[in-house]
């Protein structure tokens, strides 16, 4: 990693900056503090503008998906950005304005619908509350005459003519009164009342006393025409409503236009977000950022082509970010080691050891070579079909090499979809064959040697341990910590050996076994000897003695690659089972018929469980039992300012 | 009452208390997932994965339980004697509690690990390495289970 400075001059800022993000070359240093002589320039509201515009594209294509869906496959997500020509930005810029005007009609019109739809909701509330009142053939607001009081309202009782007039003589046995009871439900009376203009008050008094209230909808027409008015607002209303969203509609074939609009926008969002952190003087500006080593004559040509500009180079410090460099076949286990961290400046990248050991033990837990055929054959497919961008297909590449490996290991556990074979054989024929005795290669049978596995996994643990370690000693060295290498890593490397040694020894010869013990103990007494260097007096011998408790640890870490025994056996089993329910319902064409759905379905469910559990443990036995013996993470990935779109990229051989 | 009877009883205890196990972690963990995707569904994957993490408890006891049917007679092998029931019934018992109580552990590590991710993805593979230091733990006994399952035949008693 190098650092870049670019100083050019400002007329040729936007050129410069739009190549810069086409090839994607640099990381852009960012600093709150200009340098002396420069000072920043603010873009802040051209970016406002552009991120409201790409705000709008969003909420236009949320609106169209949600009243025109879009025809999407299952697998379409795997599909990676449309690639245009670099030509047709320009084209996309001429119709951006047009497109906005699209987007702002398409939010309008929905929001025609949306207070539509709430004024609807308004209205018939106000039916429901004219129903009780549909006899009556005065207005609800009738105020009172020269001689008469009206009153129109409801009473939170229910009461029949005799009972109201009795309680209303109860209150004031002088009130003259005549009504009319126009609905009564339960808890309810809607009524009106009449009263000489003269006992005015004392009727309203006696009403009150009984809880009369106004009824909410004052209208000055009667009930009946005002609810005739409602409904055919109300009609009106979906009317309208209809109307804009077959508009909305008829914009469904502008998605496309609008997708590639957003990232239009997008793209100039950042490019303007960029400028706000460059340094400017009045004719010139400086951009400060990172570059891979192997990058910087493509950079230097790149400049000089599109700018007046002056570029130097000179050596990152330690807080440079990390590009990780990495062949075909350890690049998609990249995502593996950065989701675990970045590398520092002191780490060494990994990946190609992880890489191996992540297909390895993958496949030894999901082993079996159906899945992993199937795997390989799909994933190969997807990547023609959908020509997915690069994060997704080397994730999937990720599992394709998995699948390779699941493949051969299921070829050595003797495991097609469990044993379909031979079950199948055996249901059809009437025979009982084991895949043992059906595939002419020597296999083995998990379930049956069940302890030699052990053994294996516990062997391939250690080598993974031992490679890890294996690094630590080879940064020591790197590192010139000779004491470290030798006494910290090299010792306990020596005793696992010893022990691996007298293991075999154990199942061999007694000579054997007596080379390893005595590798075994050298080492203990080497690390006795060195492991308390740093401390004073009797705490040498302590700190000592105290380092080889140590060797619980390598043991906990050697007896956790059971699992590798241990889910591989679950996913030949778990087949097994399937394959056995399966033929449980004879040869007729009923039972067949049976036989396929069930085997459909069990195998389904055995690849996304069983897939899902190698992926989460191997990951497991990288971080916990291999990483933490070397690894120590905390760098920064390389970010480069880049097109960071979500539905276009450049084509990458027109990028000039 | 022969080995038979036995072995039997020693299938039921470790697919159902090992189950038993998985199904509260899952549970657990599931009910706490929903609440992240009710939220945020973007993270369905990553929930989705810490969620099914204490699920392995329940496999490891089917399938102990599978192999003493295989191998006591029921889906073939030979009738066990009463010495060899007691035997499958022992096996069974290591997966059975051990996958238990460490589905139950498990569980509540998956739900600290769901609220971890949910607050930054960053934290997602350490939440999800964390949860399965716990499971360690159901594997060892799953191992012995097994191995005793498989040599159970073979034995003289």
């Amino acid at each position: 990693m190098k650092r870049v400075r670019i100083i050019s001059l400002r007329d040729d800022r936007k050129a410069l900056l739009e190549h810069l993000q086409d090839s994607a070359l640099i990381q852009i240093k960012r600093g709150d503090k200009s340098e002396k002589g420069f000072s920043k320039v603010n873009m802040t509201s051209q970016t406002q503008v552009f991120e409201r515009n790409v705000s709008l594209t969003e909420q236009a294509l949320k609106i169209l998906d949600d009243n025109v869906k879009e025809k999407k496959g299952l697998l379409s997500s795997f599909a990676g950005r449309r690639e245009v020509d670099p030509d047709e930005i320009g084209e996309i810029a001429k119709n951006a304005s047009d497109v906005m005007s699209v987007c702002r009609r398409i939010v309008d019109l929905n929001k025609i619908c949306t207070d539509n739809a709430s004024e609807a909701i308004r209205i018939k509330t106000s039916l429901a509350q004219l129903e009780a009142w549909q006899g009556l053939d005065i207005p609800i607001n009738t105020s009172d005459t020269k001689s008469t009081a009206v009153f129109i309202g409801t009473l939170p009782e229910e009461y029949d003519e005799k009972k109201l007039s009795e309680r209303l003589a109860e209150e004031n046995p002088k009130l003259e009164f005549e009504f009319e009871i126009q609905h009564t439900e339960h808890n309810m009376t809607c009524l009106v009342l009449f009263a000489p203009i003269s006992q005015k008050t004392m009727a309203e008094d006696a009403l009150r006393a009984i809880g009369f209230a106004r009824p909410m909808a004052q209208t000055t027409h009667t009930p009946k025409v005002k609810a005739e008015r409602l409904n055919k607002r109300l009609a009106e209303l979906s009317v309208e409503s209809e109307k804009a969203i077959e508009e909305i509609k008829s914009f469904a074939e502008k998605r496309e236009e609008i997708k590639v609009t957003q990232d239009y926008f997008r793209i100039r969002a950042d490019k303007y977000n960029v400028i706000n952190e460059l340094d400017h003087t009045r004719h010139v500006f400086v951009i400060n950022g990172y570059i891979p080593e192997e990058d910087c004559d493509k950079l230097t040509a790149l400049c000089d082509r599109v700018a007046a500009c002056y570029i130097e180079f000179e050596d990152a410090g330690d807080d440079a970010p990390v590009k990780l460099k990495n062949n075909r076949f350890a690049k998609p286990a990249q995502s593996i080691l950065t989701m675990y961290a970045a590398p520092s400046h002191a780490d060494i990248d990994p990946t190609p050891l992880l890489a191996f050991f992540f297909y390895f033990f993958f496949g030894m837990m999901f082993s079996d070579a159906g899945y992993g055929l199937l795997m390989v054959i799909a994933i190969g497919i997807v990547l023609k079909v959908f020509k997915p961008d690069e994060k997704m297909r080397n994730n999937l590449k990720l599992f394709q090499y998995c699948g390779v490996s699941t493949l051969f290991w299921g070829l050595v556990f003797g495991s097609i979809f469990g044993d379909a074979p031979a079950t199948l054989y055996n249901h059809f024929s009437g025979s009982s064959i084991t895949m043992k005795e059906l595939l002419p290669w020597p296999t083995i049978d998990p379930q049956k040697d069940a302890l030699m596995l052990m053994i294996i996994s516990i062997a391939f643990g250690l080598v993974h341990i031992l490679v890890g370690m294996g690094c630590k000693f080879y940064i020591c060295l790197k590192e010139k910590d000779y004491k470290a290498a030798f006494f910290d890593t090299g010792f306990w490397m020596l005793m696992l050996t010893g022990f691996a040694v007298l293991a075999v020894g154990m199942a061999t010869t007694q000579l054997v076994f007596y080379i390893g013990v005595g590798i075994a103990l050298f080492s203990a007494v080497g690390l006795v000897l060195t492991q308390g260097r740093n401390k004073k007096g009797f705490g040498k011998v302590i700190g000592g003695l105290a380092s080889l408790y140590d060797v619980t640890s390598y043991i906990s870490d050697l007896l956790s690659y059971s699992r590798l025994l241990a889910l591989g056996l679950t996913t030949g089993v778990m087949a097994q089972v399937f394959n056995m329910l399966a033929t449980m319902f004879g040869t007729s064409i009923f039972g067949s018929v049976i036989l396929v759905i069930i085997m459909l379905i069990g195998h389904a469910i055995n690849i996304g469980l069983n897939a899902l559990g190698s992926y989460v443990h191997t990951m497991r036995l990288q971080y916990v039992e291999m990483f933490s013996k070397f690894y120590e993470g905390g760098g920064k990935e390389f970010e480069p300012f880049s097109l960071n779109s979500k539905y276009i990229k450049i084509q990458e051989e027109k990028i000039k | 009452m022969n080995g038979m009877f036995f072995a039997l009883v020693g299938a039921s205890i470790a697919t159902a208390l090992a189950g038993f196990g998985s199904a509260k972690g899952v549970g657990g963990a599931a009910q706490a997932s929903m609440g992240v995707l009710s939220e945020d569904s973007s993270k369905f994957g990553k929930m989705l994965v810490l969620t099914l993490l204490p699920g392995t408890q329940g496999l490891y006891g089917f399938i102990v339980g599978f192999l003493i049917l295989v191998n006591c007679g029921v889906l073939g092998g030979a009738a066990p004697t009463m010495g060899q029931g007691l035997a499958f019934l022992g096996a069974a018992l290591a997966i059975g509690i051990g996958g238990m109580v460490s589905g139950f552990a498990q569980g509540k590590a998956a739900v600290s690990g769901i609220a971890m991710s949910a607050k930054d993805d960053k934290n997602f593979s350490k939440a999800m390495v964390s949860v399965t230091l716990v499971e360690i733990y159901a594997l060892l006994s799953f191992i012995v289970s097994l191995l005793v399952v498989i040599s159970v035949p073979a034995l003289n008693i």
